[in-house]
């Protein structure tokens, strides 16, 4: 057996049964799921009726049982499932939660929460304050240790193939810090200006934001911190890493692949050489993508983070045999799908006949054809026709029309560019293709196309056209630009033993090893025609595996990409009820009319305001964002992403719940108003405002800091009440308002109170005294049952109440701060813990106490003992006297067990 | 019935965003709430959320006193 005994809830129940069976000497497993040990009692004011300072007599308590010889502590852990087996022991299965900060480093400092930029909900101050991302629960909490709150990796940050945290660099912008945005975008690529431009963006499909009005704009994001940075920072802050390693890798072409795993590897101190066939670095980027997308300066700007760490570009070489490479340790071949498709048509060399990419390379690379007045057809439908029809029409063309087999819905360009393109008068034939390209005197003169209908689907998934025989027509134009696909080619590669095809390149789709060990490929040379943002995956790849070969480890697939699973978008819109509109989001552009003269940049950046407003829509999914603010500030190197929950099974002789209770949710009551009026509070926020670490300078009203002077309590809010489900009477509300009353009392000495009861049950000792004392002080009693609560003016609250003392008349009363003395429920998660056996529950759904008068807390599974408040409604000091119950009785099954 | 109020968990989602408003509403000296709350034209009570959080984090810091309305001002704490 691991331990004698398991204990399910670190609150008062739990740390009583712990170290009272700890004294008696068995060992003792304490399981508790938040950071901290302690539930409830550390996070009051005092306690009734002798008004002990809770935070006084917790804390020891806290201490006693983490430091116990006998007792091992496990917070952030749950128990996710308990075997009953035949020998009367039990199996446990635990999930220890990652808690993304190393509990041996972590001093309790603090300087992560300063600059952890997700502010979340504070479950230990009940919605009345927000903490981090990354917190301590509080100040005496045991153990003191930070722990980073991570539901999953947002879902856009899991989108990207990069692996750019884009949830990250969205709460940095939001926070106005837009350098350390760029310096975070860095860490992932080298090309962010670039992206912040012509990625299509795939987080942004899977921003959970788009449930409700549209994504958060994450590429003009980037696009805003890159433009911010590069403005500072026209040449790269980073130089080479100061420890250069001795092997050399070579990476053939400089696209976003190439350059990426460059970027990579030479910031692991590899020594890298790019070569690259063309005049200038940068791929597609620079040669096709036209520069009212992406302006050549942006791409200049992103390659000199690459060279700035001493990678070597060395254009205008063409690389056709490994062979030349001899003297590199590692080849990453990535020189791209840069060939269009040819339409075998007849015709197709006349002059005037373009292929897509010869042309954009021409107007990219500053020798535009002249296109004045020219009628010009394109040809295709994806994003490089748009591109292509877009630049003609910039260079003059009077007429410019796509033609496109298919019909709009098949359309492989994306809705906003064929948007754009239609702006840009640029029209549109559907189910066409041309057939023949006709010529005179060897110039392009007319095009006869044929008009398609549309099938079954194939294996592309969309209809495949059929042509209509009869229905050729003839088209005059004098340019044509063919755009029907790219394709990679390899088949000039001299050597290669077969890992060079006719097309694509063959490697690993893991490791992106070929065939030759010390040769990878990746990006579109090996996928064929993808995006950048999948080029540069590929370019990352590659480096991460080009590093364990030339370090000899093993090229385990698993080991790139270690993301935790993506949050369920459903997880986070049930966080709340409801969300606000906000129309943040915008694309603004410059006018067609006027865009069409030139080649400057048609999408405008986002400003400083729409860039913090836009990504203030952010909804925090994953919960910490990885902006990795804590990473630098934490002093002791503490935090550790690469954390991951821990599931164990332990032995157990017996198990004691003390799973304690949860507390009424006073929405439920609507009438009381609360969640609709701001002064409308609960008892245990009420206590938080009363206690030494309480989340207001003092108790202040929530509608506007000022100090109340006339408090009202509702007793039994939610309890003796049929219509919320809860006939039990809570037991604790009318002293801990009673006690509460006290406390304002000594802390506002002008201020009235005012408890509005149905009757006032003083049951315990010292309890009446307690009560008596009370109302002795000032506080005032009114027998009177509240039917509702108004907000009138200044965030005052008209309370109406049933006069029971008198005629029964309804009575109207201003207050200026209402408390809600909510009771208390059941907590039933131990009730489907067990595997074997069914824990049973009470019919109020607490567990069941089979023989509560001789027994008690022994419950409906031998062995199982259930302690304080998850058995019953109970105050602080019968908790205790449960628990010491609860405790003789699990040693006495650990003993009959062991024999 | 009037409407809910907005989430706590989305007004305290805007904190990081609210902050440099906040921070310039107190640019020029200690305010109260309702003072903060109409420098930003946001509402006092979604302003306690990002002015309470910005006192636990040792960012702005409450007067000693009270003024007589029983309202305490507060203001920015001095960078080291
Ligand atoms: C507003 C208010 C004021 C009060 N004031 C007083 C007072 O002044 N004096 C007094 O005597 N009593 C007071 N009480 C009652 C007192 O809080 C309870 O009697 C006491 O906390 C019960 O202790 P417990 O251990 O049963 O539950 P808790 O203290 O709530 O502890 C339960 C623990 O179990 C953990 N847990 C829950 N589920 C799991 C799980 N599945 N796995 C692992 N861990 C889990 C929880 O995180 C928690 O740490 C007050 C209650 C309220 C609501
Ligand atoms: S990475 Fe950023 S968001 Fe996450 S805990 Fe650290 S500071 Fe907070
Ligand atoms: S809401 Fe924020 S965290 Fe969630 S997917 Fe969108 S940008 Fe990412």
């Amino acid at each position: 057996m691991d331990y004698d005994a398991l204990v399910v809830g670190g609150g008062t129940a739990g740390m009583e049964s712990a170290l009272s069976l700890g004294d008696m000497g068995y060992s003792v497993l304490l399981v508790e799921k938040e950071a901290s040990i302690g539930g409830t009692m550390i996070l009051l004011s005092k306690v009734f009726p002798t008004l002990d300072c809770a935070s006084c007599i917790a804390t020891p308590k806290m201490a006693a049982t983490f430091h116990h010889p006998k007792v091992k502590t496990l917070t952030s852990a749950e128990v996710t499932g308990i075997d009953k087996k035949p020998d009367g022991t039990f199996d446990v299965h635990i999930n220890k939660k990652a808690t993304f900060v190393d509990p041996d480093r972590c001093t309790g400092c603090s300087s992560c929460e300063d600059v952890c930029t997700v502010a979340i909900s504070d479950q230990f101050n009940f919605d009345l304050i927000a903490r981090r991302a990354v917190y301590i629960p509080y100040s005496q909490a045991v153990p003191k240790k930070a722990v980073i709150e991570r539901a999953g990796t947002s879902p856009c940050t899991f989108a990207c193939p990069v692996g750019i945290k884009a949830h990250g660099y969205v709460s940095l912008v939001r926070s106005g810090l837009y350098e350390e945005a760029m310096d975070l975008i860095l860490e992932d690529t080298a090309i962010p200006g670039s992206l912040g431009r012509a990625c299509y963006a795939p987080c942004e499909d899977d921003c959970t934001r788009c449930e409700l009005e549209s994504a958060v704009p994450l590429r003009l994001l980037k696009r805003f911190a890159a433009d911010y940075y590069y403005e500072k920072y026209p040449e790269p802050k980073q130089g080479p890493p100061d420890q250069l390693r001795d092997e050399k890798v070579a990476v053939v072409g400089s696209g976003p692949a190439g350059l990426s795993a460059a970027y990579d590897l030479a910031k692991q101190g590899y020594r890298v050489t790019i070569f690259e066939a063309d005049e200038e670095p940068g791929g597609m980027l620079r040669y096709a993508i036209p520069s009212y997308r992406l302006p050549n300066e942006v791409v200049d700007r992103d390659i000199k983070n690459v060279t700035a760490l001493g990678v070597e570009i060395r254009t205008g070489e063409r690389v056709r045999e490994l062979a030349a490479l001899e003297g590199y340790n590692a080849v990453f071949v990535a020189c791209g799908a840069a060939r269009d498709r040819t339409m075998g048509v007849e015709g197709e060399d006349l002059d005037g006949v373009f292929s897509s990419l010869d042309f954009l390379r021409r107007a990219n690379g500053g020798d535009p054809p002249d296109f004045t007045g020219r009628k010009v057809l394109v040809v295709g439908g994806g994003n490089v026709a748009i591109d292509s029809a877009r630049v003609a029409r910039r260079l003059g063309a009077a007429r410019v029309t796509i033609q496109y087999r298919r019909s709009r819905e098949e359309m492989p360009a994306f809705d906003w560019e064929i948007e754009g393109a239609e702006a840009e008068g640029i029209e549109f034939e559907y189910l066409e293709v041309p057939v023949r390209f006709e010529g005179v005197d060897g110039r392009l003169a007319r095009v006869e196309s044929i008009d398609m209908q549309l099938g079954e689907p194939d294996e592309s998934g969309r209809r495949r056209p059929i042509p209509i025989e009869g229905s050729e027509k003839m088209y005059d134009v004098e340019v044509s630009i063919t755009a029907i696909g790219l394709v990679s080619y390899t088949a000039d590669w001299r050597d290669g033993g077969g890992i060079f095809g006719d097309a694509k390149m063959s490697a690993d789709p893991d490791t992106l090893q070929t065939a030759l060990p010390r040769v990878f490929a990746g990006g579109d040379v090996v996928t064929g025609p993808s995006s950048i943002t999948h080029a540069i995956g590929q370019g990352r790849r590659a480096a991460h595996y080009v590093d364990r070969y030339l370090r000899g480890v093993e090229l385990s697939p698993q080991s790139f990409n270690g993301k935790l699973p993506a949050v369920a978008k459903d997880e986070v819109l049930t966080r709340q009820k409801a969300f606000r509109y906000m129309n943040g989001d915008r694309t603004a552009e410059r006018l067609p009319q006027e865009r069409i003269g030139d080649f400057e940049e048609v999408e405008l950046p986002l400003t400083e305001e729409e860039a913090r407003a836009s990504a203030a829509r952010c909804l925090d999914c994953g919960g910490c964002s990885e902006c990795h603010q804590c990473l630098s500030a934490c002093p002791a190197k503490a935090i550790d992403f690469s954390m991951r929950d821990e599931h164990l099974t332990v032995s157990a002789g017996s198990v004691v719940i003390s799973t304690g209770f949860e507390l009424f949710q006073p929405l439920k009551k609507p009438q009381y108003g609360y969640g609709r009026f701001p002064n409308v509070i609960t008892a245990m926020q009420m206590d938080r405002l009363l206690s030494p670490t309480r989340p207001y300078n003092t108790v202040l009203r929530p509608s506007d800091g000022k100090i109340p002077e006339n408090i009202a309590y509702v007793l039994c809010a939610g309890s003796r009440d049929c219509r919320v489900g809860n006939e039990l009477c809570s037991r604790v509300c009318c002293m801990y308002t009673v006690k509460q009353a006290q406390l304002i009392m000594g802390a506002l000495p002008l201020a009235d109170v005012t408890i509005y009861y149905i009757d006032v049950r003083a049951f315990g000792k010292g309890f009446e005294e307690f009560y008596q004392q009370s109302a002795a002080m000032g506080v005032y009693f009114v027998k009177g049952k509240v039917a509702g609560v108004d907000e009138g003016p200044n965030g005052n609250l008209i309370v109406r109440y049933e006069n029971i003392a008198g005629d029964g008349e309804v009575v109207e009363a201003e207050h200026d701060l209402v408390v809600l003395s909510v009771g208390m429920l059941p907590n039933q998660d131990a009730l489907g813990l067990f595997t074997h056996e069914q824990l049973k529950h009470d019919s109020h759904h607490y567990v069941h106490e089979i023989d509560e008068d001789l027994s008690p807390a022994r419950t409906s599974v031998d062995g199982v003992f259930a302690a304080g408040s998850t058995a019953a409604v109970m105050d602080i000091p019968d908790t205790i006297l449960h628990s010491s119950a609860a405790a003789a009785l699990a040693g006495a099954h650990v003993e009959r067990v062991r024999t | 019935m009037s409407e809910l109020l907005r989430e706590p968990r989305e007004i305290m989602r805007d904190e990081m965003a609210m902050r440099r408003h906040l921070y310039a509403a107190l640019e020029d000296g200690p305010k109260t709430v309702p003072e903060i709350a109409q420098a930003m034209g946001h509402p006092s009570h979604e302003v306690m959320y990002w002015l309470m959080a910005s006192r636990r984090y040792g960012l702005v810091k409450e007067s000693r006193q009270p003024n007589e309305d029983d309202y305490f001002t507060y203001a920015l704490v001095e960078k080291e």
